[in-house]
Formats: C-alpha cells, sequence, structure tokens
C-alpha cells in the first residue's frame, strides 16, 4: 500500500480539534467525557486512513489527553492506572476499527469490479446481438480492443503463419489453446512468455478450432488470473456471435447456389424447349416428303442428328453445372435396351442383335439418364459398324454388364480411355457425323448414376463398349 | 372423320398438325391460345385435343384439368418439355398420352387412333377386351394370345387387363400400381418390373425383343396392338 499523508493530516486536525474542545471547556465536559471525545478522531482516522492513521490518531490522542487533561497538566507522567487504562483503549478502538474498515472497503471494491465485469458482459453481449452478425462481431472486437489492448480472432486450424504480430512462441501457444481447450500464453501456466493470450471460443467439450488472441498489456503488467477468467467468458460471447455469422454466411452461399442451380435448370429446359419447335417443324414436314423424294430423306436424317446433337449438348451443358440429380430406381435392362433401339433408326444395312437374359437382375438407376447412355452407346455402334451390332447384357456378380459390339474399325488400346472425353475422334476424323459428345455424356451421366463405362475390344472385330451397372437390390415382398 | 382441336401458340406447328391429320382424314381445329381452346371447345363436336403445354396465357397442365372438367374430350399433350415430372404430372391430371416434340407423324396418329377408339367404343365392363393378338375375358378371367390360352396369376391378369383397358394408351407406374397393389405402393415400381417380366414370359413371341408390353422410360406402360 502507498503511504498517503492525509490520513494523518485529518487525524492531526482532529487530535487539535478535539484537544481544544476539552482544554477550553473543562467546566462542560467532565475528564471522563473528554477521554470519550477522544474516540471520535481514532475512530475518523482508522476508518478512513486505515491501521496507521487510526494508531497516530490513539497515540496522539492519549498523548494529548495526558498532556493537557491530566494532572499534572502539561507533562506525560500519569499518577493514576485509570489513565493507563484510557490510552490502551484508543489504542484498541484504532486497531479494531481499522481492520473492520480495511475489510469492508475490499469487499466493496471487489463488489464493484464484479459489477463493472458484469457490465461488461452485458454490453459487449449487447453489442454482439446486433445485426448483422458480422459488424456486430467487429464491433464486439472493436470494443474489447480499446478496453484490453489487440484483440484478434484466429482459426486454429489454419494459424497465421506469416504474420509478424506473432512470434512462432505465439503460434505454438495458440496452437495448443486451440487443441486441448486451455488458455495459453500471457498470464498463463503455459507458455506466459508469449505476448498474446489465447483463448477458445467455444466451449471446451465443442470441437473447434477458433481461439481468440489477446495482446499483453501495453504498461507491461501482467494479466491477473481474475482477468484471465473474465476474458475467457468474453471470448465465449465472440465464439457465439462467430458462430451466428458462419451460420448466416452458408446459409446464404447456399441460397445463392440454390438459385443458380435453379436458374440453368430453367435456362437448359427453355433452351431444349427453343431448339425442339423449329425442330418439329423441319423434320415433320420433311418426313411428309421423304416418301417421295430423297433430298427430304437425307435432310430428314440431318435433322434427326440435329436433335440428337441438341440433346448431348444440352446433356454436357447440365454434367458441367452439375444440375443432374439421378433418380435410384429399380430398372429391367429389356425395357430399357428395347426403349433406346426403338429411338433410333438403324441404317438398312445394319442388323441390330440383342440378347437380354430374362433372368437378369434389376440394375440400379436413373431411367432417363439410362436411357440417353443406351442411345449414345447404340448410336456411336452404328456408326461405326460395318454390318453389324450386338448388344448383349450379363450379369456378374453383384454387377450387370451390358456389351454394345460393332464389327467397326475397332479402337487401339491405347484409345480407350481418351474416346469418353470430350470432342474426341479418332485417326482426327471429323466428317462422321457424330458430335464427339456422345460418349463425353455416355460416361457422365453414367458415373453420375454409379455406372461405369469403358471400352475394348470387341469379338466381331470392332469396337466393344460395356456399361457396368449395379443390381437393384431392394428386398422383395 | 375426327375433328381435333390442336392448341400451339405456334403457327408452324398448327399448320403441319394439320397436314399430319389429314392423312387420316381429320380435321384440325385450331387454338392459339388457352382461351380459345375453351372457346373451341365448348363450341362442341370436338373429337378430340392436341395440347402444347407452353401456352402465352395459362398453363398448360391447369388446360389439361380444365379441358378434363369440361367434357369427356381426351387429351394428348403435346410438347417441347421433356422432363419426366411433368410427363407424370400431366398423365395424372387426365391426358391421355403425351409426345414430346419433336413427334414422328405416323406415332402421332397411332396414338390418335388409340385414343379415338377408346373413346368411340361402346365399352362395356365385361366385354371381351380384344388387343391385337392378346383377347381378355374379364368375365372368365381368361387370356389367349393368337387363340391358345394362357394362365396367369390374379396380379398378372389385373396388370394385363389396366393396360388393355387403356387400349394403346400409356399407363403410369403410379397408376398401375395403386389399381392392382393399392395406393400404399404406388412408389414400389420393383412390384411391377417383376409382374411385367413374368407376363412377357407368357404372352410375347420373344420376351427379350417386347412388342406388345412397351416400357417409356421412367413414364409408365403401355400396351401395343403389334
Amino acid at each position: 500500500m502507498r503511504f498517503r499523508l492525509l490520513p494523518y493530516l485529518e487525524a492531526l486536525a482532529g487530535l487539535v480539534a478535539v484537544t481544544w474542545l476539552a482544554v477550553a471547556q473543562p467546566a462542560v465536559l467532565g475528564l471522563a467525557s473528554a477521554a470519550l471525545l477522544f474516540l471520535l478522531p481514532v475512530l475518523l482516522a482508522a476508518t478512513r486512513g486505515g491501521v496507521g492513521p487510526g494508531l497516530f490518531a490513539a497515540l496522539g490522542g492519549a498523548a494529548a489527553y495526558n498532556f493537557f487533561l491530566i494532572e499534572p497538566r502539561f507533562t506525560f507522567q500519569i499518577h493514576r492506572f485509570d489513565n493507563l487504562v484510557s490510552v490502551f483503549v484508543l489504542v484498541a478502538v484504532a486497531l479494531v476499527t481499522s481492520r473492520l474498515a480495511t475489510r469492508l472497503t475490499a469487499r466493496e471494491a471487489e463488489a464493484r469490479e464484479q459489477a463493472r465485469l458484469s457490465a461488461e458482459v452485458a454490453e459487449l453481449s449487447a453489442l454482439l446481438a446486433g445485426s448483422p452478425a458480422s459488424s456486430a462481431l467487429d464491433k464486439g472486437i472493436a470494443a474489447l480492443t480499446e478496453r484490453y489492448g489487440a484483440v484478434r480472432l484466429l482459426d486454429g486450424a489454419h494459424l497465421p503463419e506469416r504474420d509478424a504480430a506473432f512470434s512462432s512462441l505465439d503460434l505454438s501457444a495458440a496452437a495448443w489453446s486451440a487443441h486441448n481447450g486451455d488458455t495459453t500464453g500471457h498470464g498463463t501456466e503455459v507458455m506466459p512468455a508469449a505476448d498474446w493470450t489465447f483463448l477458445r471460443l467455444a466451449p471446451k467439450n465443442r470441437t473447434d478450432s477458433g481461439i481468440a488472441a489477446v495482446a499483453r498489456p501495453s504498461d507491461g503488467g501482467t494479466r491477473a488470473p481474475v482477468e484471465l477468467d473474465h476474458l475467457a467468458e468474453l471470448a465465449l460471447l465472440l465464439g457465439q456471435c462467430r458462430d451466428r455469422d458462419l451460420l448466416g454466411r452458408e446459409r446464404r452461399e447456399r441460397e445463392r447456389l440454390e438459385q443458380g442451380d435453379e436458374l440453368r435448370r430453367t435456362f437448359l429446359a427453355s433452351l431444349a424447349h427453343d431448339f425442339r419447335t423449329p425442330l418439329t417443324v423441319l423434320s415433320g414436314r420433311l418426313s411428309e416428303l421423304a416418301s417421295t423424294s430423297e433430298a427430304a430423306r437425307d435432310a430428314l436424317g440431318a435433322a434427326h442428328r440435329l436433335e440428337r446433337l441438341m440433346a448431348d449438348l444440352i446433356g454436357a451443358a447440365r454434367l458441367e453445372s452439375g444440375a443432374i440429380a439421378p433418380a435410384h430406381d429399380s430398372i429391367d435392362l429389356t425395357d430399357a435396351v428395347a426403349a433406346a433401339c426403338e429411338a433410333l433408326a438403324v441404317p438398312p444395312d445394319i442388323t441390330l442383335t440383342r440378347a437380354v437374359p430374362a433372368d437378369l437382375p434389376f440394375a440400379a438407376g436413373d431411367p432417363v439418364l439410362l436411357h440417353h447412355v443406351l442411345v449414345n452407346l447404340i448410336d456411336n455402334a452404328l456408326r461405326h459398324a460395318r454390318q453389324q451390332v450386338a448388344l448383349h447384357a450379363e450379369a456378374a456378380q453383384d454387377h450387370i454388364l451390358l456389351h454394345v459390339d460393332d464389327d467397326g474399325p475397332g479402337i487401339p488400346e491405347a484409345e480407350c480411355e481418351r474416346i469418353f472425353q470430350r470432342f474426341q475422334r479418332l485417326d482426327g476424323n471429323d466428317r462422321e457425323s457424330g458430335s464427339g459428345l456422345g460418349l463425353a455424356i455416355v460416361r457422365g451421366f453414367a458415373e453420375a448414376m454409379g455406372m461405369t463405362a469403358t471400352a475394348s475390344s470387341a469379338p466381331l472385330g470392332g469396337a466393344r463398349l460395356t456399361l457396368a451397372m449395379t443390381a437393384y437390390r431392394a428386398a422383395l415382398q | 372423320m375426327s375433328r381435333i382441336l390442336c392448341v400451339d401458340d405456334e403457327p408452324a406447328i398448327l399448320r403441319l398438325l394439320s397436314v399430319v391429320l389429314a392423312h387420316d382424314g381429320h380435321e384440325a381445329v385450331t387454338a392459339a391460345t388457352g382461351r380459345e381452346a375453351m372457346a373451341r371447345l365448348a363450341e362442341g363436336r370436338i373429337d378430340a385435343v392436341l395440347l402444347d403445354l407452353g401456352l402465352p396465357d395459362r398453363d398448360g397442365l391447369e388446360l389439361v384439368s380444365a379441358i378434363r372438367a369440361a367434357g369427356p374430350v381426351p387429351v394428348i399433350v403435346v410438347s417441347a418439355r421433356s422432363e419426366v415430372t411433368e410427363k407424370v404430372a400431366a398423365l395424372d391430371l387426365g391426358a391421355s398420352d403425351y409426345l414430346v416434340k419433336p413427334f414422328d407423324g405416323d406415332e402421332l396418329r397411332a396414338r390418335l387412333r388409340a385414343v379415338l377408339r377408346q373413346h368411340g367404343g361402346p365399352g362395356s365392363a365385361d366385354a371381351p377386351v380384344i388387343h391385337g393378338p392378346v383377347t381378355i375375358d374379364p368375365a372368365r378371367h381368361t387370356v389367349t394370345v393368337d387363340g391358345r390360352p394362357v394362365s396367369l396369376t390374379p396380379r398378372e391378369f389385373a396388370v394385363l387387363q389396366c393396360l388393355a383397358e387403356a387400349g394403346g394408351r400409356i399407363v403410369t407406374h403410379a397408376a398401375l400400381l395403386e389399381q392392382v397393389w393399392g395406393k400404399a405402393h404406388r412408389q414400389d415400381v420393383e412390384y411391377l418390373r417383376v409382374v411385367v417380366r413374368a407376363l412377357r414370359l407368357k404372352i410375347e413371341a420373344d420376351p427379350a425383343q417386347p412388342r406388345l408390353l412397351r416400357n417409356e422410360p421412367g413414364i409408365g406402360y403401355r400396351l401395343e396392338a403389334a
């Protein structure tokens, strides 16, 4: 405790006043009353100044009482035992009162401090409750920075390694805090030499790597454990606000993505729609003429190719934009193969054979996507075949394999992967009628449904394209 | 022969439909909007409607319900919208069939014939249904294919009868499941797949290349008069 002069002066003034009163009015105040009067400065000094001034007043009072009031006056001689008692009483009063007063003051200070801390928590809570959460968080951090010095929020999983504000010791302390959930760094027992104190943003029982960093006090002092506890509480409040901010961000991001998806879907649907209307007129009119005109027949064939090219382009766009959500249905391959074969015009010089066993397990997939896949596979085979295209399906353990074989030029082994890439045609031959997208869509749609598409050599001499599907395992009653 | 109301906002499509219908001797009555379509319908003497879903003034699906509510005129949707959900919704709302643009003229006429036959006939519940080579006698619960009797389980019979009653029109998976298995099984397509597979073994000449029981991916089945 620092030495303060004022209480001593006050005590002295009190003593002088009381002594003057007692000496000046001896007739009014008896000796006993005068002795009681000397208690006043003692109580006053002990309450206001503590033990030192209290004792000073007690001893001074006893001396003044002795010197000015007790016979023989103006000497310090004590003749009677009861006079000695009054000295003792004054000293005892001084001691007891000062102890009580000190304790009371301390408790008062403690209560004041507690109230201040609670007010700070409430104030921060109010700041952080504001919206939007991100600006509330900034305001909260600013308020804490003003009171405690620099405050930063860190992610323990991505600590700012290159930040000049944090030494390697700081980063170690931060990592420890993020990992073990303790408060670390300055003022704590864990790496106290660090320049920052690191506190968790979330309660210890939650896996969360967020931490708050509070700089060491600028006056060079050390933060007390009480203050650290308080800071830990404030850090949790910051953590709650950060959670709110993150949730809001996630929600906004999700909404943005959903809107984008919706927009893409709508765009692709309307694109398909806009293509189909003129194509309908074109192919409808041409097919009316096709029976009599070879030119119209050729044009009709071109219109049909255009139709499929459009379907492929839109399919590619759907794959690109991720706007595909495959259904998971049971599919009888007999149905799927029949529908795909019907959708295609088989050239008169090619025979298309199919062998789908009647006891084949059902496959799992999206019927519409699979239809597109099969149409493209068979169309690809028809375009490369010389005379023959053969489809056959077989069950192999958990899988169902569909092979599409042709007797065309085949695919060199080294190219078997490349043909599934976009705009790839072998030998740089660009006079063929394919779009270069067909097999890319086969692979893209197949993978979206959890199927695989591969190429190899067919027993017929040409290419074999194989679609491997998973069996549909829903229990039948 | 019949008067067919064609509803489409694209004049070139309406002209094309007129030509396609003229092949079978049908007369095309045209409308470019939903309002116009309902007006033509109210004038009467319409045997069937070919309806585009993308109309300027009204949602096509809503129009399907409106036409069905106005009278017993069958509706074939002819739309550029190819999403399965759209097709199923149209069929559920009472459309008799669904064709995606660009359509094939022959196919359109075949579907129209099936629909007109269905609605023109007297139709008694117990009369034998003859569908191509298949004859179904509901009263005796017997089925013959090319005159040769086949024995079917009750489920197989029920599915076949449903399809035959639709007379070549497509019946959605959900509708078949609901009629044969009950409402609770509307989603259990694999039940249907098992029965259809068994049926094919009994009535198709080559079960691996079905000609009678035809599937439309993701939509449903139809019984084709092969």
